[in-house]
């Protein structure tokens, strides 16, 4: 399989261009360059070259001749990924399927959508709309990011906790395999049935981070838009409490559709940035949508609006109407760019806990932002206890990033201390793979090798990513216990 | 907590079982496990289901509720621990599983509903237990004790193989422990009903999908329909008079556990279907629930139904009566995930070979 380095590499440049023809093939450093990260751009790789994938032959083509040639093979949509899991492989082949960009199907009657990898997220809900439907995960990227991603990386959203993630809205995927006799052959995984004989495959291919197949279509299922919803905010002067109202609102028997907690920084940056009528004055707020049977919504409003009260809350207000809700919503997804203003660089991290130790946690993180100097802002799904610190550094000084990345560990260690894990909706790719040393053991990691190379025997899919090497794991281990 | 259901008393038998494991792979691996095996069971209430009734190593004895905490809306709990006794615990709390768990009988383990996988009424309009499934702790094919997924709602570390043991009958790994979604009670589940003749079910399924998220489940049965809808007391009480029709009271307990008169046959095949395919015309009669996505056939032929459910995208389980073969897609995945998980194939191999190991159907040349 593997042939002499250069001449191959000629060799396979050649081949690569007879399939991607013109422009869509990518060399040279220039061209390569808007390549060479997701959108965690700390972490950088130019790769051998970019091909720009219009269909699933291509797909396909690509994939077999990365076989023939032993070269690796990482494939992305929109690049909006956090976890530098798209993030290219030196000498190797990056596959940009944000191209694939059509809604191939749409059938309002069984309230499905087969749709290409590249199609972006809230597409699908557009099209979907006129049907009175929608595709329920919503991701803060959903304006850009794409499907095939979302799969990869079994992406999450606002509103998970009443209409779960990616793997609970998809029905089918088709993706081209490189196991054993089947390298280059499109799979069908899932279908049009509620049920499939035979392993779960469907459900082990979201989040395997393109590491198992590259995924070439994707059939959603469609979610009937709600008849009403309605939006509560309630203001804390303490986080602990704003944090345990969360499990208090559970407790009481009420699902919200969407559960978020602010705190103070994340608050005052957004409300800076679009005036979205947050109370600076708060140490957090807490955003909650109660959507379904308007009869429904008016009960648990009530439920909720009791429940926020005897648990401290100092202001709680419902919106008043449409325009309100969607300006206190806008504060909530803007929080992001608003936070990048406040600071050069910023770095979002996503471990999930127990929802009733997510206060603690909170304490935590500051107390280690302290000792390492930075500041966390911290915005993000209270509802299924995925936190989401936002750590703010200036790459400019010398060793910012550095202690970024050790605040970093700190915090997703605690997290796994708490009964929690390292990421909940982001992935773990290159960002997080230390950390996979310390949630698994060892033969739990070599299960996941396993499973790598029963799939993947020559390693040619994403590699080095997400499942940490041996070598790896023994090597931040002693590190952490030196304490360094 | 009910004591009558508790078959074994709560212990830990994690190490055990490992143990048990571990020997037989120790001693097997110079011949490549040749005529060595492992049936892997609980309480063997689930042989129609593909799980083997007499079990070998025996997770019925690894029982007890590990893990609960209402807030969380999680529970992890061993795997011969009877669904009866977790749900016992689960109501006095006002809560219940994400997923509606069939249970065929009192003593019917969390481990066995897991490993078949089978899903009761409310499927079609929620979660299905893989859905439902956050973690899981087995023993592999090599008798170490592994731990996957984990007990928060959202979880990405690593591949899921807590949802791959889910249908796997044993055959990926011996079950040990498993954390599950939950969910609160509904506050009022009613039940109405109408007389409907087979043609105008199709009409009907337009109709019900506006009845979400209040719709819980479906069944037309000997010709009425009937609706089960669950949620708050004003709400549900408000759709009903909206939607007239009778109160007709439908035991969906006894659906869910496959125990209403109806499934008393030699005879018993499940049919899977596209929602909005037209029903099987193969003989025979029928229960049809999930608004058409799945039909239960007793004493009909299920080489027909076989024909039938395939040609519309399809397929048919067979529980008693004449086997069909199940047709799988991705033969060399099935193959190779059961290597990595159990490399000399030591758990349930008659099981594997029967249902996971059969010729491919789909597999597709592009080019």
């Amino acid at each position: 399989m593997t042939q002499p380095a250069d001449l191959s590499t000629d060799a396979f440049i050649s081949a690569l261009g007879k399939i991607f023809p013109g422009e869509r093939l990518l060399c040279g450093r220039e061209k390569l360059a808007p390549f060479e990260c997701d959108a965690l751009p700390v972490y950088c790789e130019e790769p051998l070259a970019v091909a720009l994938a219009h269909s699933e032959q291509d797909v396909v083509a690509a994939v077999r001749l990365c076989h023939e040639f032993g070269v690796p093979l990482v494939s992305r949509g929109a690049g909006t990924g956090l976890s530098a899991g798209a993030k290219p492989v030196a000498q190797g082949l990056l596959l940009v399927t944000a191209p694939m960009n059509r809604i191939l199907a749409l059938d309002p009657q069984a309230m499905t959508a087969r749709v290409q990898p590249g199609v972006i997220n809230q597409q699908i809900s557009t099209a979907a709309a006129p049907h009175g439907l929608y595709y329920a995960p919503d991701p803060s990227s959903q304006i850009a990011c794409s499907i095939g991603g979302n799969v990869a990386e079994n992406a999450g959203g606002v509103h998970c906790l009443k209409y779960g993630v990616t793997v609970h809205n998809v029905l089918a995927v088709r993706v081209v395999s490189v196991a054993g006799d089947s390298v280059g052959e499109v799979l069908t995984l899932g279908g049009s049935c509620l049920s499939q004989p035979g392993y779960d495959l469907l459900a082990l291919v979201h989040g395997s981070e393109g590491g198992l197949g590259v995924i070439t279509e994707v059939t959603v299922k469609l979610t009937p838009a709600p008849e009403q919803t309605r939006t509560l905010m309630a203001d804390f002067a303490d986080v602990r409490a704003a944090a345990d109202a969360v499990s208090a609102i559970v407790r009481a028997g009420v699902i919200p559709a969407a559960l978020e907690m602010m705190d103070k920084l994340a608050i005052s940056a957004t409300e800076a940035f679009c005036h979205a009528g947050y109370n600076l004055d708060a140490a957090a707020i807490l955003l909650i949508d109660l959507d379904g049977h308007p009869l429904e919504v008016e009960a648990e409003l009530t439920v909720v609006e009791q429940v926020l009260a005897s648990s401290g809350a100092i202001q709680v207000q419902r919106a008043m109407d449409d325009v309100q809700r969607a300006r206190w919503w806008k504060g909530r997804k803007s929080a992001f760019p608003a936070i990048g203003r406040l600071s050069p660089d910023y770095y979002c991290i996503d471990g999930t806990v127990p929802r009733h130790r997510i206060g603690e946690v909170l304490e935590a993180t500051e107390r280690f932002a302290e000792k390492y100097r930075l500041r966390v802002a911290n915005v993000f799904h209270a509802g299924d206890g995925n936190l989401h610190p936002i750590i703010m550094f200036d790459g400019r000084e010398a060793d910012a990033l550095a202690r970024t990345e050790k605040l970093a560990a700190d915090i997703l260690e605690y997290c796994i201390a708490v009964g929690g894990t390292i990421t909940g909706e982001h992935g773990v790719g290159i960002e997080k793979i230390n950390q996979m040393a310390v949630q698994f053991t060892d033969a739990e990691l070599e299960q996941f090798r396993a499973i790598k190379r029963a799939l993947d025997p020559h390693a040619l899919l994403n590699p080095d990513k997400q499942i940490p090497t041996l070598a790896r794991c023994q090597e931040y281990r002693a590190l952490r216990q030196t304490g360094e | 907590m009910s004591d009558i259901l508790q078959l074994h008393p709560d212990q830990d038998c994690a190490e055990v079982l490992a143990a048990q494991v571990e020997a037989l792979f120790r001693a097997s691996e110079h011949d490549h496990g040749r005529g060595r095996h492992l049936t892997v069971g609980g309480n063997g209430t689930r042989s129609a289901f593909g799980l083997p009734a007499d079990a070998t190593l025996a997770l019925g004895r690894h029982c007890g509720l590990v893990a609960y905490q209402p807030e969380e809306l999680t529970l992890r709990a061993r795997a011969g621990t009877p669904l009866a006794t977790l749900e016992a615990i689960l109501a006095e709390h006002n809560q219940s599983f994400a997923a509606e768990v069939p249970q065929p009988a009192p003593h019917s383990t969390l481990g066995g509903a897991i490993a078949c996988g089978w899903d009761g009424p409310a499927r079609a309009f929620g979660m299905s237990l893989r859905d439902a499934v956050l973690g899981c702790r087995f023993i592999n094919g090599r008798g170490e004790i592994v731990n996957f997924g984990g007990q928060v709602m959202k979880n990405v570390a690593g591949y899921d193989l807590a949802r791959l043991q889910v249908g796997a009958l044993g055959t990926l790994g011996a079950l040990l422990d498993i954390t599950l979604r939950l969910q609160p009670r509904a506050e009022r589940i009613a039940t109405v009903s109408f007389a409907v003749n087979a043609e105008q079910l199709a009409s009907w399924w337009q109709r019900t999908r506006a009845l979400r998220p209040l719709l819980t489940a479906t069944c037309y049965l000997d010709g009425r329909l009937y609706l089960r809808l669950s949620g708050r007391e004003a709400a549900v009480d408000a759709l009903c008079q909206d939607l007239g029709g009778e109160g007709g009271e439908l035991n969906w307990a006894a659906l869910a556990n496959m125990q209403l008169p109806f499934f008393c046959a030699e005879r018993l095949a499940c049919v899977h279907l596209p929602r909005f395919a037209r029903l099987p015309l193969a003989a025979g009669e029928s229960l049809v629930e999930w608004e058409g996505a799945r039909v239960w056939v007793r004493d009909g032929d299920h080489h027909a139904l076989a024909r039938d459910a395939a040609a519309q995208g399809g397929f048919v389980q067979v529980l008693r009566g004449p086997a069909i073969t199940p047709q799988m897609d991705a033969p060399d995945w099935h193959r190779a995930l059961r290597t990595a998980l159990d490399p000399l194939g030591l758990f349930n191999p008659g099981v594997y070979r029967t249902q996971f190991c059969a010729d491919n159907r789909s597999r597709e040349e592009v080019r």
